[in-house]
């Protein structure tokens, strides 16, 4: 098989490019929310039929990376795994060169796993404070409380309407939220006045 | 709330869900004839009680999960995956 055909692709646009209003926002208080978007690399990673072993034992050998188990992520030095349904991930990492990390996963992968870069089609926001839960809450369906939710567990759900990628860091608490990025601005939005009681900043 | 525990994901509100029927007929051979087919489609018994049915949970993990649901009061006696074979209480 011949190498596939290397087309200059556009970097991702930020779909919350000009929407963001860095500042203070919402209530006065000591402790706000800290809310904004990360440029990331997001890239699908599916284990071909029976071949879930063999995909996670190359990853784990080229990335340092253990594939979670259901309801999980994990976190390495370069990326971190989300699990979102059987036998596939999201892999997230900072922006870097565009398509470097989708096509260095499919030559780690071979055979063993898909790859589908969803740089463009998805995006990453990141909302930390004590208040996290609560803004969350209003949208979320899961429960977040810690004895039922904690770092390390991911979900795929609903928030708000809007399908997401969910994601806590720590016990701060701090979470990734991955949303489609025609939906970015409604579910910022949203999410924006979730937080507005609390009071947030955007860096 | 109404919740039916994913397999994979956990307990999750109804809402996240698709209902997709009734999981316990089964596609006839290709020989088998019109009627037969007719019936596949069709034709459901539509109990008043426990019924083994299909749930699509596409607003989590996108898999089917097979979901034993009392139609008169929606208690839920056993969910699991598309393979298992879930016990049906008596009454
Ligand atoms: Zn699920």
């Amino acid at each position: 098989m011949s190498a596939p055909e290397s087309r200059p692709a556009p970097e991702p646009r930020s779909p919350l490019a000009g929407h963001l209003k860095p500042g203070r926002h919402g209530a006065a208080g000591s402790r706000p929310l800290v809310l904004r978007e990360v440029p990331a690399t997001i890239v699908e990673l599916a284990a071909r039929r029976g071949r879930a072993a063999e995909l996670a034992a190359a990853v784990r050998g080229a990335l340092a990376l253990d594939l979670p188990p259901p309801g999980r992520g994990a976190a390495a030095a370069g990326a971190t795994a989300l699990w979102i349904q059987p036998d596939t991930w999201l892999v997230v990492a900072p922006r870097g060169t565009e398509g470097a990390l989708a096509a260095h996963l499919k030559g780690v992968a071979g055979a063993a796993g898909s790859v589908v870069d969803q740089s463009h089609g998805k995006t990453l926001l990141h909302l930390a404070g004590a208040d996290a839960r609560a803004a969350l809450g209003k949208g979320c369906r899961i429960d977040l409380d810690p004895a039922a939710f904690g770092p390390g567990r991911a979900a795929v759900t609903q928030m708000a309407q809007v399908g997401c990628v969910l994601y806590q860091h720590d016990d701060v608490p701090s979470f990734s939220l991955i949303v489609p990025s025609s939906y970015a601005i409604p579910f910022f939005d949203w999410l924006c006045h979730s937080a507005a009681e609390f009071g947030y900043e955007v860096p | 709330m109404h919740l039916i525990t994913c397999p994979w994901c956990g307990p999750r509100d109804e809402a996240e869900f698709a209902y997709r029927g009734d999981a316990t007929v089964a596609r006839p051979a290709a020989d088998a004839g019109i009627d037969a087919f007719y019936d596949y489609v069709y034709t459901r018994a539509n109990p008043r009680g426990w019924h083994t049915e299909w749930w699509h949970h596409a607003a989590g993990c996108h898999q089917f999960v097979k979901v034993v649901r009392h139609t008169l009061t929606h208690a839920i006696a056993a969910t699991g995956k598309p393979t298992d074979t879930l016990p049906v209480p008596a009454e």
